[in-house]
C-alpha cells in the first residue's frame, strides 16, 4: 500500500501543486478584482440588456434588472478558469490509471507488483478525493487571502461559501468519477480525456443555452452544471442537498462502473 | 511439484486467434522455455498467466492459485519482466527497489544492487534517460530482486548485448540452481537450447511440441557438407538411403544425416569422389524450422494482439 502510495504522489504531487497554486491565485485575484468590477457591470448592462441572460446562464440563476452583490460574488465559483482548473486536475488525475498506464506501457510494471485491481482502485479513489480536496481547498485559502479587502456589503457568509465548496466540491468528484470511468474501458489516455472533455464542455452548453432554447430547456437536467448554482445557494445561504445528492450520485455511479470494469477487463499493452 | 498448471487454456480476440487449447506443466525448479515465432501466443500465455487477461476458456494456475482470481497472491511469489519493458519515467533503480519493496514488504536493496552489479546497472539514472539495454537490466532487477519462486521472463535478452545475455543465463542458471523456477519465453532457439531443460514450442496459438531438450536434441539431426572432387561427379553421386539432399550445387553438397549410425555414413563418404566433407554436431535447429515450415509454406502472418 505504501509503496502504491509513493508512486501516485510521485506522479501527481507537481502536477496537484500546480493546480493548487493556479487556483489560489485565481481566486485570490478574483475575490480583489470582482468589487472593481461591479460598478461597471450596470452600465454593461443597460446598453447590452442580453448580456444579463449570459450572466444568468453562468450563474446558474435568473437575474433580475441589477446584480447583487452578493449575486456578483457567485462569479468566483463559475469563473471558466477556476472551474477549468478544477476539473484539469480531476481529468489528469483520473485518466492514469488504467488508461495512461496502458498507453504508455507502464502498466505491466503495475500489474506485475502483488496488488489487487480492487486494492489499486481503493488507493486510487482515496488519493484522487484527498487531492481535490487539497486543491479546493487551495482555492478557498486563496479567496481567504484577499477577501478582507471586500466591502462587508460584498463579502459572502462564511457558511454560504461552505455550501458552495461542498457543492464544487460533488461537481469536482461527479466529474472526477466520469473521468476514470472513460479511463477504464479505454486503452488510450487521449480517448478517455478527449471523451470526458466532450462530455463537460456539451455539459456546459447545454446549461448555457438551456435559458433561451426551449428544446434545449427540457433536458438540460442531463447537464451536470444544472446540478451547481453557486449564486442560489449564496442568496438562500442554504445547503443544495438535492443538487449534491444529485452529482454524488453521478460520481458513485461513475466510480462504481468504472471499479467493476476496471476489474473485470482483460489489460494488454497496446 | 508443478509450478504452472494450463489445461486446454484459450482466448480470443472476438474473430481473431489469440491462443488454443494450450495446457502446460511446468515443474518446480525448472528452467521452462517457451519457444515460438513472433504473434504465436507467448505473451497471450503469458498474460493469463499473470491474470492481466482472462482467459476465453480452460484453467491456468500458478503456485496453485487460480491466475485470474488470484492474480494478486501468485504475484507475491512471481518476478515478470515483460517483452518490452516502459517504465515510469520517474523511476530510477533505486526508487524501483524501495517502491517494490514496499509493494513486496521486504527490503529487495541488498540482493537487488547485488544484481545491479553483475549487470553493470547504475542504479541513479532515470528511466527516462535510460537506454533500452538499461531498461531491460532493470526490468530484470525487479522481476529478480525478491527471490521469486517462479520468474516469468518474456523475451529478457531483448536489448541485452551478448557478454550481458551470458551473465543473464548465468544469473537464470543460480536461480534455478536454488530451487526457483524460470520460465524463458523466447523466439530465438539458441538461448532457449542453451538455457534451458524443458521447452514447450507454440505456433499458431497451439502448442506443438512439449519435451525435454534432452530428448529434442536426441531427434535432432547433423548437417553434412561434402565436397566433391568434381561437379560431374557431384552431379552423379546418387545420395544413400541416410542421406537428404538439402542442397546440391555445383561441387558442393549439403545433406541432412537421417541415421545415428555415423560408421555407415563414414563408409558411404570413403567410397565417394570427394575431396572433403563436414558433419555439424546435433542442434534444434532443424527440428525447430520443421515445426515452423508448414507455418511459412502457408504464408500464415502474425498475430499482432497475440504477440
Amino acid at each position: 500500500m505504501r509503496g502504491l502510495i509513493e508512486k501516485i504522489l510521485r506522479e501527481m504531487l507537481v502536477p496537484t501543486l500546480l493546480f493548487a497554486l493556479g487556483l489560489y491565485t485565481v481566486m485570490a485575484i478574483l475575490t480583489f478584482v470582482l468589487p472593481q468590477l461591479q460598478g461597471g457591470i450596470g452600465s454593461i448592462l443597460e446598453q447590452l440588456p442580453f448580456v444579463r441572460t449570459f450572466i444568468g446562464a453562468l450563474l446558474g440563476t435568473e437575474i433580475g434588472d441589477d446584480i447583487s452583490a452578493q449575486m456578483f460574488q457567485a462569479f468566483l465559483f463559475v469563473h471558466p478558469v477556476v472551474l477549468l482548473t478544477t476539473w484539469g486536475h480531476a481529468i489528469t488525475f483520473c485518466t492514469r490509471v488504467p488508461a495512461g498506464e496502458i498507453d504508455r506501457g507502464t502498466v505491466d510494471v503495475l500489474l506485475a507488483w502483488p496488488l489487487s485491481r480492487g486494492k489499486i482502485y481503493a488507493v486510487e479513489t482515496v488519493m484522487c478525493l484527498a487531492s481535490g480536496l487539497f486543491v479546493l481547498a487551495t482555492g478557498w485559502l486563496g479567496h481567504l487571502t484577499t477577501v478582507g479587502g471586500m466591502p462587508d456589503d460584498m463579502r459572502p457568509s462564511g457558511i454560504g461559501v461552505i455550501w458552495v465548496y461542498l457543492n464544487f466540491f460533488a461537481l469536482y468528484i461527479s466529474v472526477a468519477g466520469l473521468a476514470f470511468l472513460a479511463s477504464s474501458i479505454s486503452n488510450r489516455r487521449g480517448r478517455a480525456v478527449g471523451a470526458v472533455v466532450a462530455f463537460i464542455v456539451a455539459s456546459f452548453l447545454l446549461n448555457f443555452i438551456a435559458p433561451f432554447w426551449e428544446p434545449a430547456r427540457s433536458v438540460d437536467f442531463l447537464a451536470l452544471l444544472t446540478y451547481y448554482r453557486p449564486a442560489e445557494v449564496l442568496s438562500n445561504v442554504e445547503l443544495p442537498i438535492a443538487d449534491i445528492a444529485v452529482l454524488l450520485g453521478v460520481a458513485l455511479t461513475a466510480w462504481s462502473v468504472g471499479g467493476l470494469v476496471l476489474m473485470r477487463r482483460s489489460i494488454a499493452t497496446a | 511439484m508443478s509450478v504452472i498448471t494450463t489445461a486446454g487454456l484459450t482466448k480470443r480476440y472476438g474473430t481473431r486467434r489469440g491462443i488454443e487449447d494450450v495446457s502446460l506443466h511446468v515443474s518446480e525448479g525448472s528452467l521452462f522455455g517457451f519457444l515460438g515465432p513472433n504473434g504465436a501466443g507467448k505473451s497471450t500465455t503469458i498474460r493469463i498467466l499473470l491474470g492481466f487477461m482472462q482467459a476465453s476458456e480452460g484453467r491456468a494456475t500458478v503456485l496453485g492459485h487460480d491466475c485470474w482470481r488470484e492474480s494478486d497472491v501468485l504475484k507475491r511469489e512471481v518476478g515478470y519482466v515483460p517483452g518490452d519493458v516502459r517504465l515510469y519515467s520517474w523511476m530510477t533503480g533505486r526508487i524501483a527497489l524501495r517502491i517494490s519493496g514496499r509493494m513486496r514488504g521486504r527490503d529487495l536493496t541488498r540482493h537487488g544492487s547485488e544484481l545491479a552489479e553483475r549487470f553493470g546497472l547504475d542504479l541513479s539514472v532515470r528511466a527516462d534517460r535510460m537506454s533500452r539495454g538499461m531498461r531491460q537490466k532493470l526490468g530484470l532487477l525487479l522481476a529478480l530482486a525478491h527471490e521469486p519462486k517462479l520468474a516469468v521472463l518474456d523475451e529478457p535478452t531483448s536489448g541485452l548485448d551478448p557478454l550481458m545475455q551470458d551473465e543473464l543465463a548465468d544469473i537464470l542458471r543460480e536461480f534455478a540452481a536454488r530451487g526457483h523456477t524460470v520460465f524463458f519465453s523466447s523466439h530465438t532457439l539458441s538461448e532457449v537450447e542453451q538455457l534451458c531443460d524443458r521447452v514447450a514450442i507454440v505456433r499458431d496459438g497451439r502448442i506443438v511440441e512439449d519435451e525435454s531438450i534432452a530428448n529434442l536434441r536426441a531427434r535432432a539431426r547433423r548437417t553434412a557438407i561434402l565436397h566433391f572432387e568434381s561437379a560431374q561427379a557431384a552431379a552423379s553421386t546418387a545420395a544413400p538411403p541416410q542421406l537428404v539432399e538439402l542442397e546440391r550445387t555445383g561441387r558442393l553438397w549439403r545433406a541432412q544425416l537421417e541415421t545415428d549410425d555415423a560408421r555407415a555414413f563414414a563408409r558411404w563418404v570413403a567410397e565417394q569422389p570427394i575431396e572433403d566433407f563436414s558433419v555439424s554436431p546435433p542442434n534444434l535447429e532443424g527440428v525447430f524450422r520443421a515445426y515452423y515450415r508448414s507455418v511459412d509454406e502457408a504464408g500464415v502472418g502474425e498475430d499482432g494482439g497475440s504477440a
